[in-house]
């Protein structure tokens, strides 16, 4: 017999959902721009570049929401890894994706109201939300004002350590993605943790 | 046969000097750069900004004056530096007052521009220019020839864009300009605004700063070694394709880099290197090596992922199959 609790707000989940949706379009507008090739066209150049600045501004106000938000609903805290065996927490949590998980034991760490992450997720979550996040929407509003980048760097131009940052993060977040997405499968069932994000309650 | 044979041997003397002007090229003689200097004196003597504001005679037409200036240094920078003004406006130029008519006779371009000329006038023929405004178009409509430098003297692209683009902008940014040769047609063509036409364009503006609009509007050359067509096509033929400059085979090699670029294609991993020493162009100059490296790790997290995946419904099975047995 599982248990639930309501663990998501609406503001929470629809900002993950809003958020989730801009980072696909942004990755699959990025990734047409930079591998860009005549025969074999993702998303037609002009189409992608309109898309990828559009998506690209709306995501840098969501952050903004984010940020304000997690502020003022105190929800911040959940990101801060907390000291007391932080690293045999991750250790643990590392063990049971490696080994546990295929003889179906439990997860080490379920999530309750006061501690929503495990403490893998925390650290993760954190830098990618608090670290790449910032470079990755701080160098991309900086395409969009390129006379903002230094002229030149090193005798390139001054805009190539900007793409060369932005594209960089946009792998990290890419790979964040895929292993996120997967991670989503590791609930109580198979779907478990996507229902979670949609309705709030969660099941363990 | 005597007068014969000293009407050759003067043609022979005079062949050099007569050559090191209708070439183009600047002389060397000092004699003859001393004659130059002092003749070109003559017509800058008033044919400047400086002179308009001091002017040297009484009675001059200082408002047709102001459409006729040359700025010197210009001049001493472009591709006609050191020929004599007199070589293309006529020889009896310098006579003041100045003979009816002497500001529309110029000599044409391919009087000394033969060679060129041929291999243009077929693709000029071509063009949007030509084809709307026969007989109302010349060289000098887009060449001011006091000004203009080739772009492989200019060297730095940015410098080419600037001139190059300069010489498009001077009609088409201006009404006044434009209209004097769209009040020649049937019906008139008034300008239209160049940010609504190329609004399809991302980030226009920037592609202006950054290259020739001669880069979209004139087709691939068929040799690749040979310089711009002169066939300026309209929005209809023009490069629509981003992708033939932002790809790794760019276009922009054989076009505004095509100067700069010899054999060098990659340097650091960089493909078209050459091009970041002036614009980061996306999806033409990428690092190979982050290219790789970003392929193969999204390709092994989702192997691995899938792999985990795999394992966990192979485990499943088994824990089932241990349940019943």
């Amino acid at each position: 017999m599982s248990e639930r609790i309501y663990m998501l707000p609406f503001w929470l989940r629809a900002w993950h959902w809003v958020n989730a949706a801009l980072i696909l379009v942004l990755i699959v507008t990025g990734g047409s721009l930079h591998f860009a090739q005549p025969d074999l066209p993702l998303v037609p150049f002009a189409l992608a570049a309109r898309l990828h600045d559009i998506a690209g501004v709306a995501l840098a106000a969501l952050y903004g929401f984010f940020v304000i938000a997690n502020i003022v609903s105190g929800n911040w805290w959940q990101y801060v890894p907390k000291p007391g065996g932080f690293v045999k927490r991750c250790l643990v949590q590392t063990r049971f994706y490696c080994w546990d998980i295929f003889w179906g034991r439990p997860h080490p760490y379920p999530p309750t109201l006061a501690a929503n992450f495990n403490s893998l997720q925390q650290i993760i979550y954190w830098f990618i939300m608090y670290f790449f996040m910032p470079i990755l929407l701080l160098t991309g509003l900086m395409f969009l004002v390129p006379e903002w980048a230094p002229q030149r760097v090193l005798g390139l131009d001054g805009l190539l350590p900007i793409a060369m940052a932005h594209t960089a993060v946009g792998l990290v977040i890419t790979l964040f993605l895929i292993g996120h997405i997967y991670l989503g499968t590791t609930g109580l069932k198979v779907t478990s943790l996507f229902r979670m994000m949609i309705t709030g309650w969660h099941e363990h | 046969m005597r007068h014969l044979v000293v009407v050759f041997l003067i043609l022979l003397l005079a062949a050099p000097s007569a050559l090191a002007q209708t070439a183009g090229a600047a002389p060397t003689d000092p004699a003859l750069i001393e004659k130059i200097r002092k003749s070109n004196a003559e017509c800058l003597g008033c044919h400047t900004e400086a002179a308009l504001k001091a002017p040297p005679r009484d009675g001059m037409d200082l408002l047709k004056l102001k459409t006729l200036l040359v700025d010197p240094a210009a001049f001493e920078r472009s591709n006609h530096a050191g020929m004599e003004c007199k070589t293309c406006h006529g020889q009896t130029a310098n006579e003041y007052p100045h003979r009816e008519g002497l500001t529309a006779q110029v000599s044409p371009c391919g009087e000394c521009h033969a060679q060129k000329s041929m291999r243009i006038e077929a693709q000029y023929d071509a063009s949007i220019h030509a084809k709307r405004l026969k007989g109302k178009f010349t060289c000098q409509s887009c060449h001011d020839p006091h000004l203009y430098k080739v772009a492989a003297k200019l060297g730095e692209p940015s410098e080419i864009v600037r001139q190059d683009n300069a010489m498009c902008f001077d009609c088409h940014e201006s009404d006044l300009k434009f209209a004097t040769f769209g009040d020649t047609l049937t019906p008139p063509k008034r300008r239209p605004d160049l940010d609504d036409i190329h609004e399809w364009l991302p980030n226009a503006k920037l592609h202006w700063r950054a290259v020739r609009c001669v880069e979209c509007h004139t087709p691939v050359s068929p040799i690749k070694s040979l310089a711009l067509s002169h066939e300026i096509v309209g929005k209809d033929k023009a490069e629509k394709n981003c992708v033939a400059c932002h790809t790794r085979d760019t276009e922009l090699r054989t076009r505004l880099y095509r100067h700069l670029v010899t054999e060098e294609r990659e340097k650091l991993g960089f493909a078209n290197s050459i091009i970041l020493g002036n614009s980061y162009v996306i999806g033409a100059t990428r690092n190979a090596y982050f290219d790789q490296f970003a392929v193969w790790s999204v390709l092994l997290t989702v192997a691995g992922v899938m792999g985990h995946g795999a394992l966990r419904v192979f485990t499943a099975g088994l824990r089932r199959l241990l349940r019943k047995s």
